[in-house]
């Protein structure tokens, strides 16, 4: 019994729906005969004061009723007292245009009422507005719920991974529909930031976990000479470097940091120098006050990378910074081999390495690219790698001056 | 002979690590937990507290936090989550520095020698300065190692800019020769002399708007060195 009774969008509506319909039929029928017919003349007693029942829309001609307009749409008078709708069947009714009504020919079928155009355009005024505000009502009762629905879940997709807590729906208004969707999006939001948190610790555990026996095993190395021993040093340290990246994958680097404005070339130079300092073949050139607003950590980060990338892969790395009017742009260009236009997308992936790139010369966990254009996608700005005609790769950079 | 105190829950660590600082000259004793290193601290002296973040009974930022209001002994924070933040955590809290696992051997034996080299030479007073310091309407941070400037933008600075800078902000209205700068500014594992001191100088002039040709801010003194020429404020 209390399922049938049960708010539900389907009973809503349809409930809706007809008493729209029924109710437009009523009042229309009602108004018109009361407001409009009724002014001008009454037949004997009749039915005043009580309901009257319409025929089906639209209102036929009002049986019964006075000889509208002297007799002018007149083809002969109804019964007096017959109720509503019988002295004519539905869908025969015609309403030729006022004017032209004495050029009719006389009808051989039964006699016809016609609206005065007043009392006509008030019949369909009110219908309109009556199925009007139902279907705005029952519009809003399918709208207004989703719109909630989009707007919730474009929070979610933000906040999953960052520290934000997941956006919450109410759960005790609306349909058993809305209700039952709040419900299970609440669910999925919650079990969502679950599981990614749950991930986040778990990848903490793992590097802390790992670094340990690393930290075990580069002691160990330490008291052998030899040539493996200094291979085992490298990889350690290219474990470690792995951990380190995904360990800023799942924290969300940069989720924290507020915005600054930032001098790109002041960082580029100073990443550079540092580079040069051991040793490294790098450069740094461009305008100067190239000023950004930005996270200054996560867009050290990536500069970094894309400069140890084009190290790695390309020998030298030569940074450009220039200043446009509503812009900065960081170019890195590199000496190497370039990236096969076919892998040029998917070099962004997690974890994906080019070819030929899984030997210990040119290492790297596959996770630098990544991290540095989510990075940068949420300083508002964006992160193209390209071949130069001239041989070697450029990344660029672009981030928004202001934001 | 300096005296090491090396925690870690870690037996192998211990063992090795230990090992491989005696062979530089260090005695270290190695103890596994928090417990173990208050009652070591408190019986005997030591010139420097090597402290793992992680140990079983208690948490290595609180032992440098309570390390650092019982004595003036330098610490070196070792972790395995060597990520930005727990590091400018570990800077805060007390700590002279703070290596990340795995680490280098070597540039451990480094690190503890230069925390050492500064610990005579009144450490207690290089710790107490403050975190932030102002001059000229410019700000530095020394933990997160940003200087933001008077117009309030970010201004990066390299390694060797950083500690240039440290340097002067320390000394303000000071001359200070050339051999001094690079005593103040060398670390392990660069080279620091009296050229790469002067091309820090004029990086550093750069990036402070400092114009080349007559600086106001960083002084050239003929035959001296060099004078940070402003009043720094904290």
């Amino acid at each position: 019994m209390k399922r049938l009774w049960r708010d539900t969008l389907f009973k809503r509506l349809f409930i809706l729906m007809w008493v729209a319909l029924v109710a437009s039929h009523l009042l229309a029928y009602n108004i018109v005969t009361r407001f409009v017919l009724d002014s001008a003349s009454r037949p004997q007693g009749g039915f005043r004061g009580s309901l009257l029942l319409p025929s089906l829309p639209p209102t036929p001609g009002v049986p019964g009723g006075p000889m509208v307009g002297e007799g002018l749409g007149a083809k002969g008078p109804a019964e007096p007292g017959m109720p509503p709708g019988m002295s004519q069947p539905p869908g025969l009714n015609q309403h030729p245009p006022p004017g032209v009504d004495d050029d009719t020919p006389p009808d051989a079928g039964p006699p016809q009422f016609e609206l005065p155009t007043g009392a006509l355009l008030l019949d369909y005024g009110v219908r309109f507005f009556i199925i009007g505000l139902a279907a705005w009502w029952g519009a809003r009762w399918v709208s207004a719920p989703m719109r909630r629905l989009a707007t919730a879940s474009r929070t979610l997709t933000r906040s999953i991974g960052s520290h934000e807590p997941p956006p919450h729906l109410d759960e005790s208004n609306g349909t058993v529909e809305v209700r039952d969707a709040a419900h299970v999006f609440n669910e999925m939001g919650r079990e969502l930031d679950e599981q990614f948190r749950g991930r986040g610790l778990l990848v903490a555990a793992l590097s802390h976990d790992l670094r340990t026996p690393l930290t075990r095993m580069r002691m160990r190395l330490e008291s052998i000479e030899s040539d493996a021993a200094q291979r085992c040093i490298a990889d350690v340290r290219e474990m470690d470097e792995l951990i380190d990246s995904s360990l800023a994958l799942f924290r969300g680097v940069g989720h924290a940091e507020a915005a600054q404005r930032v001098d790109v070339l002041a960082l580029a130079q100073s990443l550079c120098d540092d580079l040069a300092e051991q040793g490294h073949a790098v450069s740094a050139s461009g305008h100067e006050a190239s000023v950004a607003e930005a996270q200054p950590m996560a867009l050290r980060r990536v500069l970094s990378n894309l400069i140890s990338n084009a190290l790695r892969y390309g020998e030298r790395a030569d940074v450009t910074v220039l200043r446009e009017p509503q812009s900065v742009t960081v170019i890195v260009d590199d000496a190497g081999p370039g990236i096969a236009p076919a892998q040029m997308e998917r070099v962004f992936q997690p974890f994906f390495r080019g070819e030929g790139s899984r030997n210990r010369a040119t290492g790297g966990a596959g996770l630098g690219l990544y991290i540095a254009r989510d990075l940068i996608r949420r300083q508002g700005g964006t992160l193209a790698l390209a071949n130069r005609p001239e041989g070697g790769l450029r990344a660029t950079v672009t981030l928004p001056a202001q934001r | 002979m300096a005296r090491c105190l090396l925690v870690d829950d870690d037996s192998e660590i211990r063992v090795s690590l230990g090992d491989y600082l005696q062979r530089f000259g260090m005695s270290v004793l190695c103890v596994s937990n928090g417990a173990q290193m208050r009652r070591a601290v408190k019986s005997e002296r030591f010139d420097v507290v090597i402290l793992d973040v992680m140990l079983p009974d208690d948490n290595g930022f609180d032992l440098c936090r309570w390390l650092r209001q019982e004595h003036q002994t330098p610490i070196i924070m070792l972790t395995a989550q060597g990520d930005p933040i727990s590091r400018v955590v570990g800077l805060e809290i007390g700590a002279d520095d703070y290596v990340g696992k795995p680490f280098e051997p070597r540039e451990l034996v480094a690190r503890i020698n230069a925390v050492l080299r500064r610990a005579p030479a009144g450490d207690a007073e290089r710790r107490d300065q403050p975190r932030n310091v102002k001059f000229e309407g410019w700000s530095l941070d020394r933990m997160q190692r940003l200087l933001v400037s008077p117009s309030q933008v970010v201004v990066a600075l390299s390694n060797a800019e950083f500690r240039l800078l440290i340097a002067f902000v320390d000394h303000p209205g000071r001359v200070l020769s050339r051999d001094q700068l690079v005593d103040f500014t060398v670390t392990p594992g660069v080279e620091v002399n009296h050229r790469s001191v002067d091309l820090a100088v004029s990086r550093l002039r750069q990036k402070l708007g400092d114009s080349p040709r007559e600086p106001s801010l960083i002084r050239t003194v003929r035959g001296e060195g060099y004078l940070f020429d402003a009043k720094v404020n904290a």
